[in-house]
């Protein structure tokens, strides 16, 4: 499989040295946040652990096309969601595909993602959670919805930062990430009334 | 959060005249809302959200709503930090 990045051209800069100086300077700092995302993204402590490690063993095979200066976590994170895509999202329990067309159709149109979601969901049900709920709500979310907001509100990437890392455009950031959220609500308003909490 | 003029730079009272309950573009306002809480709206949206942001009730609510998920998600779903064994393993891996 190969690793679609910025084809740099390749440096014959980086002397094996200088490889693992970058590598250690640059990559391994990021090594929390990666490990989250690859949690998040595959639930699993196990999978998660596989996906960090082939993460970071491309990342090192690839070394010469990342700049030096440049955002190396994004660039990270990056190879993570690409791996995660190719090689761990078929093989995990997931059905995303179907759910994921199923979810794109339905928000795609602009009546279903819009007028139906005013506000039927109170601030305080939502402050009343613990953590796990809110990560459950955030877990069954289809993988690409629950993707923008793990990027944008656990991690705090940019818009163009996420643009980069899913290699889609920053107009498409923003309306995937209205849909997300629209169907996060929905899951933290079930969970709310399901709880008794007026929602 | 609808368009209107700025000219009312009025008194408090004035307040409750306009607050509307119902917004009629609240798909616009909701997206525009999302800018302002990811610290990604423009200058235009940014003014709009100043003169606007108290005058309507659904929009408000909305913010408040957002702003509290955010916030949540942000603070309160829990950090997995990488396990020790795991750096050790890329590491051994590096130096073979």
């Amino acid at each position: 499989m190969s690793v679609t990045m910025s084809e740099a051209p390749m440096k014959e800069g980086y002397t094996d040295e200088q490889k693992y100086q970058v590598f250690n300077r640059e990559f391994m700092p990021h090594i929390d946040s990666m490990y989250n995302f690859a949690f998040r993204l595959t639930t699993d402590e196990d999978d998660a652990n596989d996906l960090v490690q082939d993460t970071y063993l491309k990342a090192f095979r690839f070394i010469s096309s990342f700049e030096q200066g440049t955002n190396a976590k994004a660039w990270l994170f990056r190879i993570l969601k690409n791996s995660f895509i190719n090689d761990y999202r078929k093989k995990s329990k997931e059905p995303s595909k179907v759910d994921y067309q199923e979810v794109e159709t339905t928000y795609n149109s602009e009546d279903a993602a819009d007028t139906t979601h005013t506000v039927d969901l109170r601030a305080d049900a939502v402050q009343d959670m613990i953590g796990d709920e809110v990560a459950n709500a955030l877990n069954a979310l289809p993988v690409d919805f629950r993707t923008v907001i793990i990027l944008c509100d656990i991690e705090g990437f940019t818009y163009e930062e996420m643009a980069k890392i899913l290699d889609i455009p920053i107009g498409t950031v923003r309306s995937r990430l209205h849909r997300a959220r629209n169907l996060l609500k929905e899951k933290l308003k079930n969970y709310a009334s399901s709880m008794g909490y007026d929602a | 959060m609808n368009v209107s003029s700025n000219t009312s730079e009025a008194a408090g009272d004035k307040q409750e005249q306009t607050l509307k309950h119902y917004c009629e573009h609240h798909a616009e306002c909701m997206k525009m809302i999302q800018a302002i809480l990811d610290g990604e709206a423009n200058e235009a949206e940014k003014e709009h959200f100043r003169q606007n942001m108290d005058k309507c009730m659904p929009c408000i609510q909305t913010y408040h709503l957002e702003k509290c998920i955010k916030e949540t998600l942000h603070s309160k779903v829990e950090r997995r930090p990488c396990p020790e064994k795991l750096v050790a393993a890329i590491k051994a891996q590096l130096s073979n």
